[in-house]
């Protein structure tokens, strides 16, 4: 199966490269993955896991969020968070011209949420001016 | 009043999304997004659920859920077909295998098929005849499974009723133990 994406490639390097220092300066953050609105992964950095898994889960996460933020006629959906007993999962919307994406970051118990909130809004912007 | 819960899955593209929205008489609640699979020319695809309602003669209602087609998605059929009546596995007979697409989703709800009933619709049968009613009976029975096949236009709503009806009919010959 092939992707049939249009994001331009100066994007895809800068998620990249955003992505990995996204894992290694945040305390806690175990994966970061950038994945289209329908679940490819099209660049990660993670610790352990499946890249493939969480995009499509992340992809699912975005777009119910963004059926309520429509039902609810909040405007456009942002973000999701998904606060557990051992961590956090965060889903960040970035809307682009050539390509809708979903950031998606995994962080365990040590990472403080407001420090993964503010540079995931800080990655999606970069990446949606990219 | 009852209210029942109808799951809708099957490949994607086989028109889950289009055959909930011909019968729900509210607006359905759709997860599309745009579609970058290579694989399928279609335009966009569910990647969460879609959802939509309609009452029958007697006051009870439907609410039917439809699954993303894609395996990846597997983690929501799970939750989707939680506590569902029953299940309409829909096909596309213009794709390449549609009897593998078939055992994906045979495989992938084996423990709901034990416990629910299930109807085949079969879409775009007649450009493309082949596979044939009989072979997908086949498949089936290579399944250990005995289920209706119906070949349908999932644009038209009748056909629709006509899959949800053949779920209430298993359930009212007593074909499946509450």
């Amino acid at each position: 199966m092939s992707v049939n994406l249009k994001l331009s490639p100066t994007a895809k390097v800068i998620a990249e490269r955003e992505a990995e220092h996204f894992l290694n300066d945040v305390n806690g953050v175990t994966a970061v993955v950038i994945a289209t609105v329908d679940g490819f992964d099209i660049a990660s950095a993670m610790r352990a896991g499946d890249a493939a898994r969480i995009a499509a889960m992340a992809s699912s996460i975005s777009a119910i969020s963004s059926v309520v933020s429509q039902e609810a006629g909040l405007g456009r959906n942002k973000s999701v968070t998904i606060d557990t007993e051992s961590g956090f999962a965060m889903v960040y919307s970035v809307h682009r011209e050539d390509a809708e994406l979903v950031i998606n970051v995994i962080a365990d118990g040590s990472a403080i949420l407001g420090q993964v909130a503010y540079r995931i809004a800080q990655f999606a912007r970069m990446l949606a001016e990219a | 009043m009852n209210e029942y819960k109808i799951l809708f899955t099957g490949t994607m593209g086989a028109g889950k999304t289009t055959a909930i929205g011909a019968v729900s008489e509210t607006p359905p609640i759709v997860t599309d997004v745009v579609n970058n699979d290579q694989s399928h020319t279609k335009e966009r695809t569910t990647v969460g659920l879609d959802f939509g309602q309609f009452t029958l003669d007697n006051g009870d209602r439907i609410r039917m859920f439809g699954t993303p087609g894609q395996s990846r998605f597997d983690f929501l059929w799970k939750i989707l077909s939680k506590n569902a009546l029953g299940m309409i596995i829909l096909t596309d007979n213009s794709r390449p295998d549609p009897l593998a697409d078939l055992r994906v989703y045979l495989e992938g709800f084996a423990d709901d098929l034990d416990i629910m009933p299930c109807a085949i619709g079969i879409g775009r049968l007649d450009a493309h005849p082949s596979p044939s009613m009989d072979d997908y009976i086949e498949e089936l029975a290579r399944h250990n499974r005995v289920l209706p096949v119906l070949q349908v236009d999932v644009r038209q709503r009748d056909d629709v009723i006509l899959l949800i009806d053949t779920l209430l009919a298993q359930l009212e010959a007593g074909m499946f133990g509450e």
